[in-house]
């Protein structure tokens, strides 16, 4: 590549690889910095992800050829445009279509009232990308708000293909490892490895419910609590609705919950919503619906009819102005049942924590700086005011915990090692006791379901502080956990040389016949 | 992607028999012929093979390694990418696009074992990543390809021969010492293994392949393609060409700086 300007740190109007004139950083994300950038060859403004080369000599970043190499495939208008790549000064530099904002911002706005049929049309555009992709054989394996992009038109589209792969071959084992927990499916919290499409589409269902709620719909604080917000809402399974469900790796029992009538959980939905919701968060993945069904349903062609995108509410942007003309009144005219307070502190939550880097990772997911320190100040003021024993958030699933990333993974990892090992077969049953009680105090209505209240009568901040002392206790005498065959985004994060060479030796090598992978 | 070859950027890149064995006017300069260009050609597909045996990966990533090597060389020239460094490169891009790595000090620390004293061979860590960042480029950072294991497995089982798997698997391992993954679509490489190893067998699939609808003509074009290569070049299975036979075109490619 011919090298054009200087260093590439400023932003301002270096020219990269001589074609692309170089504007403000919109973010850094966990393998580089984005920034925005006009493209001179046709005027439009694009965002241009620097790919870090790793410092553990492992080449070209893993998540970033992830995705590329998938990108390149996939070519629809809801799919964000991977446009080119090159590498300029030793970085792999990925040019992608320039969006303006992504469907959190859009959910956490409150001065957004978000009309049913704006929900249908976010959500009928979501599926349309994940149709698409299930189509080519690709799981993104990352649905969340806030990877789904919003363009200047309105147009929402999927993004972050870093952890996406292909699948439909059998007998290949996938880690468990995937998705934000909160958009986790009931079969990968239970260890499966062995997957399909459907983890996509609970994961889009969680979405569909928090573009209703206006907040994450099933903010579980570790693995078993999140199956323990699942069954919350929606009972626990029986093995007539999932025959499959006893045979999974970490399954555990759990107590018997019937579900409360999904209306309860969402009362402003159409009755067309509430009946493709409870498909979509079918407990068999065999039974639960594909994307394209979902599309099919009547939740789309009954009235009203989506939102146009150009028409779709969009959060204020930098440099708007006006912020604060919309009166808080508007809250009330819309399916916001949340009352401000508990909306702001919620905003403020990831602070300083690996989420927020990764949020960071993308410009389009920035929200405006500006308003963001708004709230951020809001925020402090607000929390100031609430005494530290009782978290009413907590109660109220409102709790400002940081939303759960990939990078929370880790912490998973060891407690699951803590869960199957028989050595620990004590300690699970401590935690799982401990765990389920840490709930039942502050969901006072399970309470009841829960005989073992021994600790109920602790203040609720010491629980996670002892939970977190019980395990570093531990770290030490637990042996590393196995090396998984199919290297996750996180083992590359944390490039452990060992285990990899332990993976590689692992790996399989058949002379003859192997099952290959999808064509 | 297992659905959709046609959809696919493998499909949208096949090139005309024409198209694949041109050799660049770089080597052209060098002296280099036809004959000599797919000499290198099937030498570093064995050792590429060789060594992916060394690291043992899926012989789904060897196939998408050599596919990486034989693409590269359709675009750039053997003098200004060295075929010796390009062959591991591959291998190292292609373990991580079919998600099984392999780190490259291990390529390293394994080229070191297999080549002995032949330091024309011999690579760092750093030559490896820089290579594989060349490579994106000249592959136009298209990555996905296919395969005709897949529909081979198919084929077979439809036509009620999976008794012949083991041998028709074999030839379409030997496939790749050719340029045929550039130019046939996977499904119709796999259709022509089967018709060699249905013939060689004595199985009679005659009428199954005339329910199938496909162009019979390219089939057999394809398995005389793979005949003529097992009789004009014999090449050892487990030590590749002979010495004699590629080291003076080797010679004639210049060595790393």
């Amino acid at each position: 590549m011919s090298n054009g300007g200087g260093g590439d740190e400023d932003a301002g109007t270096k020219r990269v690889a001589d074609r692309y004139l170089k504007r403000e950083v919109l973010g850094e994300g966990t393998y580089g910095v984005v920034f925005k950038a006009i493209d001179t060859k046709t005027g439009v403004t694009v965002a241009i992800k620097r790919i870090r080369l790793g410092k553990y000599k492992e080449g070209v970043n893993f998540t970033a050829l992830r995705e590329i190499k998938l990108l390149k495939e996939l070519k629809d208008p809801n799919i964000i445009e991977l446009i080119d790549a090159f590498p300029y000064k030793g970085n792999l530099h990925l040019v992608f279509e320039f969006m303006e904002t992504d469907l959190e911002a859009v959910i956490r706005d409150r001065n957004i009232v978000l009309s049913p049929a704006d929900i249908k049309s976010y959500i009928q555009m979501m599926l349309k990308g994940l149709s698409f992709c299930h189509k080519k054989w690709v799981l993104h394996r990352d649905m969340k708000p806030n990877n789904l992009l919003i363009g200047a038109e309105g147009q929402l589209k999927l993004g972050d293909f870093g952890l996406a792969r292909i699948f439909g071959s059998p007998e290949r084992n996938f880690t468990h490892q995937v998705f934000a927990r909160w958009y986790r499916a009931p079969e990968l919290l239970f260890g499966t490895k062995q997957y399909g499409s459907a983890v996509d589409v609970w994961a889009a269902g969680c979405i569909f419910a928090e573009l209703l709620l206006r907040r994450p719909f099933l903010q579980g604080s570790s693995d078993i609590d999140q199956l323990g917000k699942i069954f919350a809402a929606f009972g626990t399974p029986k093995s007539s609705q999932w025959p499959d469900m006893v045979y999974l790796p970490d399954y555990v029992e759990y107590q018997f919950v019937s579900a409360p009538p999904l209306r309860s959980l969402f009362p402003m939905a159409s009755d067309d919503a509430l009946d493709l919701l409870s498909k979509m968060f079918t407990y068999d993945p065999k039974a639960r619906i594909t994307a394209q069904q979902a599309l099919e349903h009547r939740y789309f062609s009954s009235v009203p009819a989506p939102t146009k995108p150009a028409l779709l509410p969009r959060p204020k942007l930098k440099g708007d102005s006006g912020n604060d003309k919309i009166p808080d009144l508007n809250l009330q005219g819309g399916p916001v049942v949340l009352s401000p307070p508990r909306k702001l502190r919620r905003v403020s939550a990831p602070d300083g924590t690996e989420s927020n880097i990764h949020r960071a990772e993308k410009a389009e997911e920035i929200p405006p700086t500006g308003l963001r320190r708004h709230t951020d100040e809001n925020m402090s003021s607000q929390s100031s005011r609430i005494p530290m024993s009782v978290d009413v958030g907590v109660v109220f699933g409102t709790r400002p915990a940081p939303r759960p990333t990939l990078n929370s993974a880790d912490k998973s990892r060891l407690k699951r090692k803590l869960d199957m090992d028989p050595d620990f077969g004590l300690v699970r049953h401590f935690v799982l006791v401990w765990t389920m009680s840490f709930e039942c105090c502050l969901l006072g209505h399970y309470a009841a379901r829960h005989p073992t209240l021994i600790l109920s009568s602790l203040p609720a901040y010491y629980m996670p502080r002892r939970l977190a002392t019980t395990y570093s206790m531990l770290a030490h005498v637990i042996p590393p956990p196995p090396p998984e065959e199919e290297l996750s985004h996180d083992d590359f994060g944390e490039f452990d040389e060992e285990v990899n060479e332990e993976t590689m030796r692992n790996a399989e090598w058949s002379e003859g016949l192997e099952p290959a992978n999808p064509e | 992607m297992a659905a959709n070859f046609w959809a696919s950027s493998h499909s949208k890149q096949q090139l005309d028999p024409e198209e694949v064995d041109v050799v660049p006017a770089a080597d052209r300069e060098r002296g280099i012929t036809t004959e000599e260009f797919r000499l290198v050609k099937i030498h570093m597909s064995s050792h590429i093979w060789r060594l992916a045996q060394q690291v043992k990966v899926r012989q789904r990533v060897i196939a998408t390694a050599i596919t990486y090597f034989r693409r590269v060389y359709t675009r750039k020239s053997m003098t200004e990418y060295d075929p010796r460094l390009v062959a591991p490169a591959c291998l190292y891009l292609a373990s991580k696009v079919e998600e099984s790595t392999v780190q490259a000090r291990l390529l390293v620390f394994y080229i070191k074992k297999m080549c002995g004293p032949d330091d024309k061979y011999r690579f760092e860590i750093k030559d490896i990543l820089e290579m594989e960042m060349k490579l994106l480029e000249a592959l136009d950072y298209y990555l996905v390809v296919y395969h005709p294991y897949r529909p081979l497995l198919h084929l077979l089982q439809n036509a009620g021969i999976t008794d012949l798997t083991q041998f028709a698997w074999g030839l379409v391992n030997d496939t790749y010492k050719m340029d045929l993954i550039l130019i046939y679509p996977p499904y119709m490489i796999a259709l022509a293994c089967i018709y060699i190893a249905s013939v060689l067998k004595d199985k009679d699939t005659t009428s199954w392949f005339e329910e199938l609808r496909v162009d019979m003509n390219i089939v057999k074009n394809i398995s005389m393609e793979i005949l003529d290569f097992y009789e004009t070049y014999k090449v050892d299975p487990q030590r590749g060409l002979s010495d004699e036979k590629i080291s003076p075109v080797m010679n004639k490619l210049p060595t790393k700086a």
